[in-house]
Parts: C-alpha cells; structure tokens; sequence
C-alpha cells in the first residue's frame, strides 16, 4: 500500500476550494428537491447546510493518498452533484 | 485506522487548536456566562420603579406615545408577563452602527403615570450583559462588526478541524483509552487522558457548537452567494413567504387592536406558549406585524427570548406559526434546532446549567490543549547528555506560555471586574457602559502585559489569585451593599441574583484550589519545564538536578 502523501497546501486548497463548491451544489439540490418545505423554512435549511457539508470535506480531505487524488476525487464529486443538479432543472 | 494518517490528523489538530485556543477560551468562558445574561443585567441593575398598568390600559399608553414619539412606530415593545404591562420600550440606533452592534443602541421607555398622563424617558441600560455577550460573539473584540464576525467564523472553522481530527486521532484507540485516566508521576500523560475524556465526552456538544458558530458567522455571505447561484435572486421573497403585498396607504395607530385582544387570539392558537413580549414592527406600515415572543419549556425554542408567532396588529390574523414551541413541523423543528442546540434554549433551566458547565468545560478543553502543546515542546532534563545542567526552554514555549496565561486569565479577570463596577461605579461615572468596556480591556491587556513581563509560570500563580479575588468581589460586593446602604449600591434578593454571587463564589474557591495547585508546581516541581520558576535561595541550586529526577 502506498504510503499517505502530507501534501498539505494541495490537499488544504482541494478541500477548501472544492468543498465550498460542493457545498453549495448541494444545497442547490436541496432547494431544488425540497419542495414541500414552506419557502422560508426551505431557504434557510439551504443556508445552513453548506457550512456542515464544507467543513467536513475539508476535514476529510486529509484522508486522501495525495494531493492530486483529493483534487480529482473532490473535481468528480462535483461533477456528479452539478450533474444531478442540471437533471433536476431539467425536470 | 492507518497510523500515518493518525500522524498525520494530529498535525492538523495540533495546529487549528493552537491557532484557534485563546479566541476560543474568551468565546466558552464569555458565552458560559451569556447563558445567564438576564439574571447578570438584573443584578446589574439597580431596582427601578415602574409600576404596572392592567392589559386593558395599554391602549392609551400605545396610542399617546406614538402621538409623541413617531420614531416609536419603527419597532417598539410591550411588556407582557401576567396580564399586566409595565412599560413601552423602544430603541435607538446610532446612524452608523451595524445592525448587529447592540452596544451602540440607546434605550427609551414611556410610562402610563396615575394621573392618565405618559411619561417618557431614555433609560440608560446596563451594557455589561451585552459586552460579555458580544466578547463571546467575536472572540474578545469589542464591536460585532462584519469583519469580526468573519474573523470569529475562522476561528469557529478552525475549530471544527481541531474536534475532526482530534476525533480521528483517538478512533483507534478509543475503546482502550476512552475511560482510561493515569493518575500518577507523568502528568502530562494524565492532561492528556484528562483532555480526551471531556473533549470525547462532550463532543457532540463541540460539533454543534462549532458548526452553528461558523454559521452564525458566514450567513450573511452564504445567503449573499445563495441568492445569485441558488434563488435566482429572489431569496428575499423567499424568506419573506407570501405576505399579503404592502399597503399604500400609511396605517393609523389608533386603529390597532388593543394588545389583550391579540394575546387572546394568539393563546387560542397557541395555548401553551407563555407570552412575556409583543414586539410590535412598522405599525404605520408597509407590512405592519407583531412578533409575540413567549416561553414553553417543554419544547424547542427559536432564541433565547423563546418561541414567537406573529400577528398582524389591525385584523388579528396570524401571520406565522412556524417558529411557534412544540407546534412545529419536521423542517421548522430540524432548523429550530440549530439555534436551540447553540443557546441551550430547550428544556428549562436544567440545560442552561448544563450548558453553563459544558461552556466552562470548553474553556478548560482549549486552555489544556494549549499546555499540552507547550508541554510537549518542552525541554527535559538529560542528565547523561548535557552533564545534568538545565535546559534551557525555547523562546517560542516560553513565549506561548505567557500568551496562554495572560490571554485566558486576562479574560476571567476583565469579566468579574467589569461586573463588579455595575454597582461600585454606578452614579459615580458619567456614561458607565464605556466604562464597563474600559475595564474589561484595561484588566486583559494588563493581564497579558504581566504574563510576558514575569514570564508564564510566575504570572499563571499570581493572576489565578487576582482571578479568584475580583470573582469573589462579585458576591462580596452585594454583600457589602446590602450592609452599608448609604453606599448607594444595591442587592437584589430574587434566587436568580443571589444566584450570580452563589456562583462567582464557586468559581472563585475554584480559581483559588488551582492557583494553589499551580503554585505547587511552579516553585516546588520539575525544573526542567517552562512552568517551573522556584523561588530563589542560595541553598536550591545544587539541589537542581536530584530534585528534577522523577
């Protein structure tokens, strides 16, 4: 097995960056997919999902092989996220 | 659990702690405290007279102030506990000040007198709960300002990161260690199981704690981004609902209904919430409403004012019920329970005690913390190697040492001063809300001054001892007035204030057994450490050596 990379600025920036997309990707999904949640109830869980959701990639980040791995895996999340979240426009 | 990656998250919990452990000393110790804001200002505050006035009376109170005050009709309050009301109360802001600066708010209340007439006055409000509240808001800064606020929301990030990877460092050996407590010769093994065991302990309290702050923090900026990526602009309407759209034409006041009219609709709807506020907003309009704030300590509650429902003044149509206590659906409930879950405003006094302890838990969490890193960098005696001479510690030990101290104590000693000048200052200085914030900061710099001046160990002794005597001060202040009336202080006798002097006593035998504790250590223990500073004689110096040996 490899070893575990530090590569703390690339694997920091991976998490901060690409979290914070992530986060708010999701949170769009939310609003999106909750509906039935009065409005103003529904903008405000939106609002306080994405610090949770950013944080905990950001600390999870260091978990990954490397630097480069954490940019990919993170980039592949976030495409899937934008993805589903272009479907759920769509429909 | 690989342990490179154990290595690897004790890297970045040692470093989010250490930058984040002092602000976060203030935020635990200043917001243990804010739990209690209420019964600190009642304390505070010297006993006024405001008689009350039956419900029914109320009316004429409203509609002869507004008469003579119109800058009421932006937001004004009507005290309601018991079917009575004491006072309409409204507030000021400075033109400048953020929204969120409660310091800069001057207070005016008008009054329903004997003879029919109103009479109206600014009162000036005691600041002390606020200052204390906003030190825990945005790190021991003295203005809630936006920048503080995002600074506050770094720190409150950091810490997140420090409760992360301290919980994956002790995953792997959490069933092993987790009661684990070594009492014995290796104190810094027995910090550290200390450490474990309140931070494991009350992690989920750390969680929710951390993740609100940062929220609390961020919203602004979240809500900012959200409305362009997410809402397509239109978040302001979303928050709003669907209110009725405003009226064109300014409301008449006179046509309000009277307020026991609305507490009657709004108990119909919500029996079990007990009413102790009608905030009434824009009644001239556009979008005149009520928010009624009350208390059900069997549920969930919004904010530290409690529950709230709102209502429209002119038809009785409840607008809102949704942040109504114990009436609320999943949603309402999940997002209520961020905000309970931060100001323990659930479940009735039991969980502000709770809170209270697990906030001071808190502030010993980060303070330990901090020993521990410094403990670690420490320098050990090698009697083989260096021929039994003491080492001597690194400046940056040293150095963070003396900030721990001074910046930790600095705080305990600013806070019980500044409550002890509510009564010894008052009618003796002009504007005593600056005076309180003077204090507060005069005492912590000076604190922090000394730390570096004497180095930590001396100073963490002597501030401990002038910690516990100005926290003592508290009760021996009430004391004192209550003996020497003609001082012109005061001494409320309701539980909740007796309670204040109860617990700065505790606290204040509690700073006393550790600087004794640490007075112990600091000249009779282990040299070889930066917390070791024995008092000099001629007679120790050889002694040095055999006296480090375990």
């Amino acid at each position: 097995m490899a070893s575990v990379g530090r590569d703390w600025g690339s694997k920091t920036l991976a998490g901060a960056l690409l979290g914070l997309s992530l986060a708010l990707a999701c949170s769009a999904l939310f609003a999106r997919l909750a509906g039935g949640i009065a409005p103003p109830i529904r903008a405000q869980l939106t609002m306080w999902m994405v610090m949770p959701i950013w944080l905990s990639v950001l600390g999870a980040t260091y978990f990954f092989e490397s630097g480069k791995r954490a940019w990919l895996w993170l980039a592949l999340a976030n495409v899937v996220a934008a993805g589903l979240l272009a479907a759920a426009r769509m429909t | 659990m690989r342990s490179e990656l154990v290595r690897i998250y004790k890297v970045v919990h040692t470093w989010t702690g250490i930058l984040s452990g002092m602000a976060l000393f203030i935020a635990f110790y200043a917001g243990a405290i804010t739990l209690f804001k209420q019964p600190l200002v009642h304390w505070a505050t010297p006993p006024a007279s405001a008689s009350a006035i039956p419900l029914a009376q109320t009316p004429t109170l409203i509609q002869r102030t507004l008469a003579s005050h119109p800058e009421a009709t932006r937001s004004f309050e009507l005290d309601v506990r018991g079917d009575a009301a004491h006072a309409l109360e409204w507030t000021r802001h400075e033109p400048h000040a953020d929204e969120h600066d409660a310091l800069s708010v001057r207070h005016f209340m008008a009054t329903l007198e004997a003879d029919g007439t109103v009479r109206s006055r600014e009162v000036p409000r005691s600041h002390l709960g606020e200052l204390i509240d906003v030190l825990h808001r945005v790190v021991g800064l003295p203005v809630d300002s936006d920048a503080n606020r995002y600074l506050m929301g770094v720190v409150a990030s950091l810490y997140f990161m420090a409760l992360f990877s301290g919980f994956v460092v002790l995953l792997p050996s959490m069933l092993k260690d987790l009661f684990a407590f070594r009492v014995g010769p290796n104190l810094k093994r027995m910090w550290l199981d200390a450490h474990n065991i309140v931070g494991l302990g009350s992690f989920p309290f750390h969680v929710v704690i951390a993740l609100t702050a940062t929220v609390f923090a961020f919203h602004d900026a979240i809500y900012a981004a959200q409305d362009m990526l997410v809402h397509d602009g239109k978040l302001g309407a979303l928050l709003r609902g669907d209110a009725a759209p405003p009226e064109k034409q300014p409301l008449d006041p006179a046509k309000l209904l009277a307020p026991d009219q609305l507490v009657a609709r709004i108990t119909a709807v919500a029996p079990d919430l007990e009413l102790t506020t009608l905030r009434y907003m824009r009644v001239t309009g556009p979008s005149p409403t009520v928010f009624a704030f009350g208390h059900n300590p069997r549920a969930l509650e919004f904010r530290a004012l409690g529950g709230v429902i709102m209502i429209d003044p002119y038809s009785g149509r409840i607008q809102n019920t949704a942040y109504v206590p114990g009436q609320q659906g999943v949603p309402e409930t999940v997002l209520t329970s961020a905000f309970a879950l931060h100001f323990g405003s659930f479940g009735g006094a039991p969980v502000k005690w709770l809170y209270f302890v697990l906030g001071l838990l808190g502030a010993w969490l980060v303070y330990s913390g901090n020993l521990l890193w410094i403990e670690s960098r420490g320098r050990k005696l090698k009697p083989h190697v260096a021929g039994g001479a003491l080492p001597e510690q690194r400046r940056g030990v040293r150095l963070m040492a003396a900030a721990t101290v001074g910046v930790c104590l600095g705080a305990v000693c600013g806070i019980s001063l500044t409550i002890v000048c509510a009564k010894w200052l008052h009618g003796h200085v002009g504007d005593l809300n600056a005076w309180h914030r003077g204090v507060y900061y005069a005492a912590f710099f000076a604190a922090i001054a000394w730390s570096f001046l004497r180095g930590g160990a001396r100073a963490a002794v002597e501030l401990l001892r002038v910690a516990a005597g100005l926290t003592m001060a508290i009760p021996l202040t009430s004391l004192v007035a209550a003996l020497a009336p003609s001082l012109g202080m005061w001494t409320h006798t309701e539980p909740a204030a007796l309670a204040v002097d109860g617990i700065a006593s505790i606290i204040a035998f509690g700073l006393l057994r550790v600087a004794r504790a640490t007075a112990k250590r600091v000249y009779e223990g282990r040299l070889d450490s930066v917390w070791s500073a024995p008092r000099a004689t001629s007679s120790e110096a050889p002694d040095a050596a055999t006296q480090a040996m375990p």
